[in-house]
């Protein structure tokens, strides 16, 4: 009997801890979200809309980091997820069964989780060193090289989902692959593929690393993709390192713009896969 | 129809006294036509996809040739010293990798120290403990902060984790244990902030909802006759995933928590505004120090001369390698958990 | 061996299987079948689980070209062309011999459009034309007066019975010569279950079809000719009633008196 209430004690002590871990991990979302909210919307004004980027000391707005975001991280997703779709369905379809799908699908998954500043110094070594400046478009296709991977996975799933009998019935009226493909497949996963370019643009528009040294920053307006960029995360990160209060506090409200942005992408990402897909 | 009889052997017994000979009708020849165009389509594209997924496999090829070709002046200049020797001296051009490494390191296993066991409580919190109604919520919750990008995590860390724990948590830990032999030297010093202490903090963090969503979605590839199987002779819930869940996902567990590791090495946003950025191995994990990718975010676009912008990249090279192997190994047990579960 | 009953009936021979042999990599699925499909008539093909029968349906458009280390050796001739040839033109292949599935297959797009989808790959049809093959091919499915007032719908939204003929309409659509039929009633109640056979002995004065079924009363409702198949080999061939009433084989026999099975 006392073995047993020994179990017993051991399983509500393991409970125990399972729930505060819980509670503890839960709360750091609440306590980072808090934290951005309380300091982010301080500095929530118009100006953050309409300036550029203030010189030290003076105040000013995130405008152009802004317009650079959205430029990139557009360039980086229409450039990207053909790509990412066009290889995943390789793998998914025509070389399902090839080595070539095998070790696609093992270095997409290397590719999937690498450090993303190394693919900044990729796209430093391969576009910035060999043009001789920093510009926009090596930017560009470092988000690129990011997004790639996220896309060709779903692609792959959401195409290996698809069932047997409707690529079978799609063949049985004398489609060849592509067809079944462009009119059949594609369309019964459609939401997840969708879902998987939101993840995509969710993963990209926060990041910083491979910006660095590819967008590098600009502190003016710029609509010249072949010059520095500035861009939001690459703001923040110079702003919140620096000793002035303003830079700091629009680091914080940037922070707040990303992490708004970010959320809503992948709630909406979700909701729309939720809505589930061909059946 | 351009296959005519002619290879055929008629020494079977089938009745073939009225085959139509093949005649192609008007309608046929026409939709032969059509046919062919979509044949040249379908070669045109089944071509297109896999020039897309060489394409893929080119953009590997060139990272890993990029960070070796920019790495080549480092290499020349250092050998293997590179790797033994501690000073980063850009005055001098002198340069070893031993402290970001350190650091790296350093700040990767005080994270996998922290989120290991708190994920995998998550994990069996989710799949066991929790009630129906909040498993999905918390599920999602838990996802988000997967979603938060690193530079908030960073922000975060700096201004309001930071101030924390030097006011409260490390001039507590520095007290207590001050009089205890190895533990006083780990924890030594003024209570800077900011240091790997801090870094490893923000990374467990990070890190925390890789390891528990890959975790749970392990755990549930259970069949579900095991669980209840081992209920079924009296197991409490503790020693169903003790004795049952955990070792049959061993792998699969392994391999998440090898998946967070690859994440952690990497991270780059998050610790550089927490480390210090100080280029030195300090016993102490109060002391700032510095990581890898810390080390390329802050230097790499202010590195003067050939000899530093190559020394990074070789940094750069390292982490890669590093992570290749920890990523790889993660993807190869994962995949096992997957073909047992598929089996 | 099996021999080789003389047919009486005055009829031609659409399909010609000779000395067919099938394997899945290293198992040998089909030995050495051979057997005819003849003009406007419909064969079904019985067996316990296993003996091929599917495995001999989805040679006849080769749909097991879609996956690989499979193949098929010997001689399946279309109207004296045989399509094991390498040569073959697979997709037109598939445009003459037409197939339904076990699970109805409806593609993710409007009733409309999923008859129209097949017919617009072949032809070009103005917007009339087109809704009036449309009518055409659900009304040979008998589905017209069902699904009329809702063309626009998706095809998902029908019941499983209707959607089964949903796809057969679009099968229809595209005018094959042959229709396979891969127990397509296996996932239907007994009223769809029902109509679909009638709709096959509607669909058998224009076509030539070859059906699989696991159940012998379908069997003898809908066919002209049986095949009994067991572990890869043809047992028995005939037609219908004779099969039915005076078995050649004692294995024949036995199954269809339900001794196994």
């Amino acid at each position: 009997m006392s073995l047993y209430s020994h179990r017993r004690r051991v399983d509500a002590v393991a409970k125990a801890l399972c729930w505060t871990g819980t509670l503890f991990g839960l709360s750091w979302l609440v306590l980072i979200l808090g934290a951005l909210i309380y300091e982010g919307a301080r500095g929530l004004t118009p100006a953050v809309f309409t300036e550029m980027t203030p010189p030290p000391g003076s105040s000013g707005g995130l405008l152009n980091a802004i317009a650079g975001s959205l430029v990139m991280t557009a360039i980086g997703v229409v450039v990207g997820t053909p790509l990412g779709m066009l290889a995943g369905t390789y793998m998914a379809e025509y070389g399902r069964y090839s080595k070539l799908s095998t070790v696609v699908r093992f270095i997409n998954d290397i590719l999937l989780s690498a450090p993303s500043i190394v693919i900044g110094l990729f796209v430093y070594t391969v576009v910035v060193a060999r043009v001789g400046h920093f510009s926009g478009v090596a930017g560009a296709i470092a988000l690129a090289v990011l997004v790639v991977p996220v896309v060709v996975r779903t692609t792959e799933d959401m195409l290996l989902l698809v069932p047997g009998p409707l690529r079978e019935a799609a063949a049985a009226l004398g489609l060849p692959r592509s067809h079944m493909l462009l009119r059949v497949a594609y369309r019964a996963a459609k939401s997840g593929i969708i879902t998987g370019v939101l993840l995509a643009v969710a993963r990209v528009s926060g990041e910083t690393a491979p910006l660095l040294f590819t967008s590098l920053n600009n502190q003016f307006w710029s609509t010249d993709l072949n010059a520095p960029l500035s861009s939001l995360p690459v703001v923040i990160f110079q702003f919140a390192l620096s000793p002035y209060k303003d830079w700091q506090q629009l680091a914080w409200t940037g922070a707040l713009l990303v992490t708004i942005a970010v959320l809503l992408l992948s709630i909406s990402a979700r909701a729309l896969s939720s809505r589930g897909n061909y059946k | 129809m351009n296959v005519g009889f002619n290879r055929q052997t008629r020494d079977d017994s089938v009745s073939d006294l009225a085959i139509v000979a093949a005649q192609p009708r008007a309608a046929e020849v026409e939709r032969g036509k059509v046919l062919r165009r979509m044949a040249l389509f379908d070669f045109f594209f089944h071509n297109l996809t896999r020039s897309a997924a060489i394409l893929v496999l080119l953009i590997l090829g060139g990272v890993i040739f990029s960070l070796i070709y920019g790495s080549l002046p480092a290499i020349r200049a250092f050998g293997l010293g590179f790797l033994t020797t501690e000073s980063w001296n850009p005055v001098t051009e002198k340069f070893g990798a031993v402290a970001p490494i350190y650091g790296t390191l350093v700040t990767s296993a005080i994270a996998m120290l922290i989120a290991v066991p708190l994920g995998l409580g998550i994990a069996i919190f989710l799949t066991e403990l929790c009630p129906h109604a909040l498993r999905r919520p918390i599920g999602v919750a838990i996802e988000l902060l997967a979603g938060i990008p690193s530079i908030i995590y960073g922000i975060w860390g700096l201004f309001v984790l930071a101030p924390f724990l030097q006011q409260h948590v490390q001039p507590a830990l520095i007290s207590l244990t001050g009089d205890i032999p190895v533990l006083s030297s780990l924890f030594a010093g003024p209570p800077y902030g900011i240091g790997m202490l801090t870094a490893g903090f923000i990374l467990a963090i990070m890190v925390l909802p890789f390891i528990t969503s890959i975790s749970r979605d392990v755990f549930d590839t259970v069949p579900p006759v095991l669980k209840e199987a081992a209920s079924g002779v009296g197991c409490t819930t503790w020693e169903v995933m003790r004795y049952v869940v955990i070792p049959y996902t061993r792998v699969g567990v392994i391999g998440g928590v090898m998946l967070g590791l690859g994440r952690a090495l990497g991270e780059t946003m998050a610790v550089t505004f927490v480390i210090g950025n100080a280029h030195r191995v300090s016993a102490s994990l109060l002391a700032p120090g510095t990581t890898i990718s810390a080390t390329i975010a802050n230097e790499f676009t202010e590195a003067v001369g050939d000899v530093y912008t190559s020394a990074l990249i070789e940094l750069g090279l390292i982490l890669f390698v590093i992570t290749f192997f920890v990523l790889a190994a993660a993807r190869f047990m994962l995949m096992r958990i997957e073909q047992k579960s598929g089996a | 061996m099996t021999a080789m009953p003389v047919i009486e009936t005055k009829t031609s021979t659409k399909v010609s299987v000779r000395n067919l042999d099938f394997y899945y990599g290293q198992s040998h699925a089909l030995k050495k079948i051979s057997l005819p499909l003849y003009t406007n008539k419909v064969t079904a093909f019985i067996g316990p689980s296993g003996c091929g029968k599917s495995t001999l349906l989805r040679v006849l458009n080769r749909m097991y070209d879609l996956y690989p280390r499979q193949r098929a050796e010997g001689e399946v001739l279309l109207d004296g062309e045989n399509i094991l040839d390498p040569g073959i033109d697979l997709n037109l292949l598939r445009s003459r011999v037409g197939m339904v599935f076990q699970k109805p297959t409806p593609f993710p797009m409007s009733i409309y459009d999923n008859i129209a989808f097949g017919i617009r790959l072949y032809e070009k049809l103005s917007r009339s034309e087109m809704d009036g093959r449309v009518e055409a091919a659900l009304r040979g499915a008998a589905l017209w007066d069902e699904v009329r007032d809702k063309l626009t719908s998706s095809g998902l939204g029908l019941s499983g019975g209707q959607q089964q003929r949903l796809c057969i309409a679009r099968s229809v659509a595209i005018q094959p010569e042959v229709i396979l039929f891969d127990e397509p009633c296996s996932a239907l109640d007994p009223i769809s279950t029902a109509k679909i056979e009638e709709l096959i002995d509607e669909l058998s004065e224009r076509y030539t079809i070859a059906i699989v079924t696991h159940n012998m009363q379908q069997a003898a409702r809908v066919s002209d000719f049986t095949a009994f198949m067991y572990l890869g080999d043809l047992v028995e061939f005939g037609e219908t009633n004779t099969l039915f009433t005076a078995p050649q084989n004692k294995k024949t026999q036995d199954y269809i008196t339900g001794r196994f099975g």
